[in-house]
């Protein structure tokens, strides 16, 4: 029997092999809570311009914490976070330019909207980046049709569903034009409808350039959406690999307590008796389902 | 969140906040400068009726939302309406009934129900978006109008948690008796009053990571045909005020 890899999607790493450059880079940082809880602990990780990135780790091991320094709001103690390969700049108008580019959307989304308005919201960013009445206004109808909302644009936040809100979220950090967007667990609390909402904004947004870093706690979904998988665990990066290479990491994947997604056993055991072939590694059940027509057909 | 329902489903949702201010500014002159309780009765009428076939408000959904305003107005009226004296004879108090006779009264509930009615006009109407947009536009002092937005916002994030906190206690029969009741009571009350701080400081951060320096800045909404709006408002205050001051 023979079988050929299907050339799909699946297989590609986009973001690397569009561009080389690295956009974001913590270099063995150190960052401890006042309280003494040790937030990063020598974490090492470097982010790809125009890559998709998840970075996954059990509650607590310190994702949050690394979001934070990337934007600016905490400082690490130890070691050095450069931004498209310069330290970063903790002045005022450093602060600025930092937060500009590396945009933070955050988990809960009442945690980050606090204005009456949608619009209101959204142009919260852009006004504080100096920017006048009408390039605002540009904006912020430009992020909100990037998320599918801008026929929410004048309604009160309080009325929006969950998924909405996080929308809103979004728009309001893509309004100011940032280079690399933060996610932190933003399929966190949604249905499978508004996941599937939420992911085709994120692929639009690559689309248009921008790099994703996203946490989440999802392998099955890391697996089939990422470019590049961090594993974090105690504050410390403790893997990291290219998406398609995660069969070969079981290791790394079970020394962080995760398992190995269902699709890649799935497929294993399929490879074993021959059905399809061991390097084809499908990364969601639409390619493995491809993958077996394609067989099927092959040896009709 | 009657009033929000009618605010943000009125017909004249998308007529700019200026021309609806500006009608309830002269609706409330109006009620001030009447000099008869009639004619602040009148204006009272014509702005409830401007509300309810003009912006469409359901009447029902008007009266229950004025209901509890006019219960205050019932008993204002009523310690009018009664005095206490002290008699100096025999030291007795007395009850006095109409000290002052019908008409402190009738002009009290008169210029009130005209100055309610103009107040419920622009509430309904205009939803508290459009308002501080407006009070925004009117330079009222920065302090306040972020004061307004944050109160706005929080109200509906912490009627939320209340709901959720109270739905858990009463789960677990947390106010099945007066005694349990108060406990509950008491650690909701400290629950809320931890989750405010924490909530204060999750937006300070979230505000931080989005380039904020103290000051809140926000767009304003569009609207079209401002100018007409404006003056039709305009004309309608002054025939208001005019009808109650009796001008020809």
């Amino acid at each position: 029997m023979t079988t050929q890899t299907p050339t799909m999607p699946l297989m590609s790493d986009s973001g690397i092999s569009r561009n080389d450059d690295v956009l974001l880079e913590f270099d063995e940082v150190g960052f401890c809570y006042p309280d003494g809880n040790a937030g990063l602990d020598d974490c090492s990780l470097r982010i790809m311009r125009g890559s998709r990135n998840a970075l996954i780790g059990a509650n607590g091991a310190g994702k949050t914490t690394l979001f934070q320094n990337a934007n600016g709001l905490l400082r690490p103690q130890r070691g050095v976070i450069r931004h498209a390969g310069q330290p970063i700049d903790y002045s005022r108008a450093g602060l600025r330019r930092l937060r500009s580019e590396v945009g933070l959307v955050f988990q809960n989304p009442d945690q980050q909207l606090f204005s009456a308005s949608v619009r209101e919201d959204v142009s919260f960013g852009p006004l504080n980046l100096g920017l006048d009445m009408e390039t605002a206004r540009q904006r912020v109808n430009a992020a909100l049709k990037a998320v599918s909302m801008e026929k929410f644009a004048d309604r009160p936040v309080h009325n929006l569903s969950f998924g909405q809100k996080k929308r809103v979220c979004i728009a309001g950090v893509l309004a100011m034009r940032p280079q690399l967007l933060i996610l932190d667990e933003p399929m966190a609390g949604l249905d499978h409808a508004m996941r599937s909402e939420l992911l085709a904004v994120l692929d639009d947004l690559h689309a248009s350039g921008i790099t994703l870093l996203l946490a989440t706690h999802d392998i099955d979904f890391a697996y089939r959406w990422a470019d590049r998988i961090h594993l974090i665990a105690s504050g410390r990066c403790t893997a990291a690999f290219d998406a398609a290479r995660l069969p070969d990491n079981a290791a790394a994947l079970a020394s962080a307590g995760l398992p190995v997604p269902g699709l890649v056993e799935l497929h294993r055991l399929l490879a074993a008796r021959n059905v399809l072939p061991a390097d084809s590694a499908p990364r969601s059940i639409g390619d493995l389902i491809a993958l077996l027509n394609m067989t099927v057909k092959e040896c009709q | 969140m009657l009033i929000e329902q009618c605010a943000y489903g009125n017909r004249w949702r998308s007529v700019t906040p200026a021309a609806k201010g500006l009608f309830a500014l002269g609706a409330f002159v109006a009620a001030f400068a009447a000099r008869q309780p009639a004619m602040a009765a009148l204006v009272a009428m014509l702005v409830a009726l401007t509300t309810v076939a003009g912006a469409g408000i359901p009447v029902t959904r008007f009266l229950r939302i004025a209901v509890p305003p006019l219960g205050f107005l019932v008993l204002g009226c009523l310690s009018l309406a009664y005095s206490l004296d002290l008699q100096a004879e025999n030291g007795h108090l007395a009850m006095i009934w109409l000290p002052s006779g019908w008409a402190p009264i009738q002009q009290l509930a008169a210029r009130s129900c005209a100055a309610l009615a103009a107040l419920l006009f622009l509430a309904t109407t205009t939803p508290m978006v459009d308002l501080i947009a407006l009070l925004r536009r009117l330079k009222m002092p920065e302090v306040l109008l972020e004061l307004m937005v944050l109160c706005y916002r929080m109200l509906f994030v912490f009627s939320e948690a209340l709901r959720d906190t109270r739905t858990a206690q009463a789960a677990r029969l947390g106010y099945a008796t007066p005694a349990l009741t108060l406990r509950s009571l008491g650690s909701l009350t400290a629950n809320l009053t931890l989750q405010i701080w924490q909530r204060a400081q999750a937006l300070n951060i979230a505000a931080l990571s989005r380039n904020s320096d103290g000051a809140f800045r926000f767009l304003e909404p569009d609207y079209a045909n401002t100018r007409r709006d404006v003056t039709i408002a305009a004309i309608a205050g002054l025939l208001l005020i005019g009808l109650a001051t009796g001008m020809p």
